[in-house]
């Protein structure tokens, strides 16, 4: 059975994670995706993350400061449902391929875009690296850290906030086509990405109480939020758990042999005075164990915990990889450039119409022959406009 | 017209995961029903997170566990494109509204569940929270670091609860998308520890090696002495010197150019690998000007840098005025509460506008209208709220929002 998106044609000329990852989750639920790169390659090729996020795409060149690769990508782009482009706002335009020129061509052609800031915002000028939208947004000073000030976010948030915006913006496009017949230019950015995690910690309604905010505001040093991480032996974390959803057969404090006041139920509403002279006790009853056979030992009564792990460790860099991504399938094994490469799976999981990996990342314009040769260009041509001339 | 004009999505969602994925479906047009049970969603009390995963609902508050509960759920279903929810394994077997219950009556739908861990396996029957999966895919490790020496340290934007309900969005649409090309619906499923592990598909291994990434500093700053946060003398400014321009315009508007030609530092690799000695150097140079005087010296010499702006809990963002007129953060009045902001579009569409419908509803606000439409008269409803199968507010409403 083909996936959901079947039929459906993109083309991906983002640079960045959050195209390159939005178009992925298109990808592999049955959309064919070409990536478009200049003569170069994708200035972002270089870091691993990409051999990941540009598998299941097939991958053309061509030169967009050549008025012969332009007219070649305006008959590509005749042959779309979808583009997709995260440059500065009318950037495209410049280069002869915005979304009037396209849409004027082929008026079923969604165009989505996604800079860094919305056209029209004071800062949509401004240069649009993850982190500097990270600082910008505002994301920065709201995450704890071990020391006051702002701090980095290692994930690259507004991003990995984007990267949804733009499959369901395109989706919904879509399904409004089927009504309308019509596409039409979907636009998102970094910064809206950013917005889309302040869903539990921003929201301004001055009448309510602020429980909830007083118990897991930024604080320094981090408060509420850190006091389930204990460290085990052998250096190890875990990260504990009051909610399984589940009824536990022996209480967390009798695994661990600590007094019934620090149950962590009743922990979790003391005071943080209160809190404070428990801590020390809890802290050293969870050393005394090894990490996995607590998991164990937690699991078997019902208790929710997790092992710290690396972002590799999961996959199984240390041997074996966590037990439920492999039944969810999120441990794939892919054939690349590289080697035989470990990787993350295929997150969204329907039922009659499965995704699927398409493949490893492609070389750099491996299919230039056969979409340019399609399009009727002969083997001449198509060397002048992808830059192989 | 709004993308999703005449989609009827039913939400038996609570708490986050669950409901937070209806609600951006709802922003692009849909008619989104939350069905809350008559004692009300259990994140009620806690105010804000349950303001951002709600707004713009119909609520319907109705017991599921009875028998004409169940009835009046599967007649909502009946008019349903979705059904959307986050119960954990088998209850909503249980309650008569699992998939195949709802294709009894609606044959066409796309159901899709929202779970902790997963469909089947070892881990499927337990629920959990999103920091566990935080811990999972790695980034509790990274935030630390740990590498570096400190204890790990959690991410406070929900990071697997808004990933888990964003790909069931994309899930679902994918899902109607096929179903208003082929008429036929489906089920599906996503996960909190499938959304973690989204975050961490950068990490690679190549023939069972990791292969090598960036790493946090040990004092949170950033990846590289040319992508980090420093401290000015008021406040921090990121800079991200990345391509070899923007190191020469660096060095030059520092005040430090004799560092240009430094063999230490000639290229990125050499500045990777004497990372800390380059820090050295600089840290105390920017000790000595404001963030925003900073900002005008890297701009003039062409390297990208942004001040960390402090948002005083995101105040500042919801009432900037650029993103007020651009629709990014949005006013309305709630019922018991008055004026309230959110963030508003997510998405701009130039043919079908997004629609923030307003605040999110008091339990069971939408409960008559919903039930007229079902096609129950005023005394049968009556008579369901006098046995508490439905509620409705009248002078009996104890929630506080």
């Amino acid at each position: 059975m083909p996936g959901a998106l079947d039929g459906v044609r993109v083309l991906d000329l983002s640079w960045g994670i959050a195209g390159a990852l939005g178009v992925l989750l298109l990808a592999e639920q049955g959309a064919d995706v070409i990536k478009v790169e200049p003569p170069g390659g994708d200035p972002f090729r270089e870091y691993s993350g990409y051999a990941v996020w540009d598998r299941s795409k097939r991958s053309v060149t061509v030169d967009l400061k050549n008025p012969a690769g332009v007219e070649a990508f305006h008959k590509l782009a005749d042959s779309a449902d979808v583009l997709v482009e995260t440059f500065r706002p009318r950037v495209t335009d410049r280069l002869g391929i915005g979304y009037d020129v396209l849409h004027a061509r082929n008026e079923r052609l969604i165009y989505s875009s996604c800079p860094a800031y919305p056209e029209g915002h004071r800062l949509a000028n401004r240069p649009g690296y993850d982190a500097l939208v990270q600082a910008s947004s505002g994301q920065m000073w709201e995450q704890p850290g071990w020391r006051p000030g702002p701090i980095f976010l290692y994930m690259p948030m507004p991003s990995m906030g984007a990267m949804f915006l733009v499959p369901t913006g395109i989706i919904a496009a879509l399904i409004a086509r089927e009504e309308t017949g019509r596409g039409q230019h979907v636009r998102t950015s970094l910064f809206q990405g950013a917005l889309l995690y302040t869903t539990q910690i921003w929201s301004w309604v001055p009448k309510a109480t602020s429980f909830f905010y007083f118990s897991v505001a930024k604080s320094y040093p981090p408060g509420v939020h850190q006091e389930m991480l204990f460290e085990v032996a052998n250096n190890e974390w875990v990260h504990a758990s009051v909610m399984s959803g589940l009824a536990p057969v022996k209480s967390q404090d009798a695994i661990l042999d600590l007094p019934d006041a620090s149950d962590p139920e009743r922990y979790m509403m003391l005071s943080a005075e209160e809190r404070a002279a428990l801590t020390p006790l809890r802290r050293a009853a969870y050393k005394q164990w090894e990490r996995d056979k607590l998991i164990d030992e937690f699991r078997a009564n019902n208790h929710a915990i997790e092992a710290v792990d690396t972002m590799e460790g999961s996959l199984g860099a240390n041997g074996t990889p966590h037990p439920q991504l492999v039944a969810n399938q999120m441990v794939a094994t892919i054939e690349d450039e590289r080697g035989t490469t470990t990787q993350v799976g295929v997150p969204i999981h329907l039922a009659s119409t499965p995704g699927a990996i398409k493949g490893g990342r492609p070389a750099l314009g491996s299919d230039n022959d056969d979409i340019w040769g399609g399009l009727g260009y002969s083997p001449d041509d198509i060397a002048k406009f992808t830059g192989a001339a | 017209m709004h993308a999703l004009d005449g989609v009827v999505l039913v939400d038996f969602g609570q708490y986050l995961a669950g409901p937070f994925g209806p609600m951006i479906i709802g922003d692009l047009g849909a008619d989104v029903i939350k069905v809350e049970p008559v004692t009300g969603d259990g994140m009620r009390m806690a105010n804000g997170p349950f303001f951002g995963c709600q707004r713009g609902k119909r609520d319907i508050a109705l017991d599921l566990k009875s028998e004409r509960g169940r009835e009046i759920a599967l007649k909502l279903v009946e008019k349903a494109d979705i059904v959307h929810h986050n119960m954990t394994a088998g209850v909503a077997k249980r309650l008569g509204i699992a998939y195949e219950d709802c294709k009894r009556v609606n044959d066409d739908i796309v159901y899709c569940n929202t779970w902790a861990y997963g469909l089947e396996g070892p881990l499927a029957h337990f629920g959990g929270l999103d920091p566990l999966y935080q811990a999972v895919a790695g980034l509790e490790y990274e935030s630390g670091p740990v590498h570096a020496g400190n204890a790990p340290m959690y991410y406070r934007f929900g990071m697997t609860d808004t990933a888990n309900a964003m790909l069931s969005v994309v899930g679902c649409l994918a899902a109607l998308y096929h179903q208003r090309k082929t008429g036929e619906g489906q089920e599906l499923w996503t996960s909190l520890l499938d959304g973690g592990a989204m975050f961490a598909s950068d990490a690679t291994l190549v023939n069972g090696e990791p292969v090598p990434r960036p790493k946090l500093d040990v004092a949170q700053t950033g990846i590289d002495a040319c992508y980090r946060l420093y401290e000015t003398n008021d406040g921090w400014i990121q800079i991200a010197a990345i391509k070899p321009a923007h190191w020469e315009g660096l060095c030059n508007a520092l005040g430090v150019p004799e560092l240009v030609d430094d063999a230490r530092f000639a290229s990125a690799s050499a500045r990777a690998e004497h990372r800390r000695q380059l820090e050295l150097l600089l840290e105390p140079r920017f000790k000595t000007k404001t963030a925003i005087q900073w900002m005008h010296a890297l701009d003039d010499a062409g390297v990208p840098n942004e001040p960390a702006v402090d948002t005083k809990a995101g105040e500042l963002v919801m009432f900037d005025a650029d993103n007020e007129r651009l629709g990014l953060a949005v006013e309305y009045e709630h019922p018991l509460l008055g004026r309230m902001r959110q963030f508003g579009n997510v998405i701009d569409f130039s043919e079908t506008p997004g629609l923030v419908h307003g605040p999110p509803p008091i339990v069971g606000q939408n409960t008559q209208e919903i039930l007229a439409w079902l096609g129950y008269g005023q005394d049968e409803a009556r008579t369901l709220r006098d046995e508490r199968v439905v509620y409705w507010p009248e002078d009996d409403y104890s929630w506080p929002i």
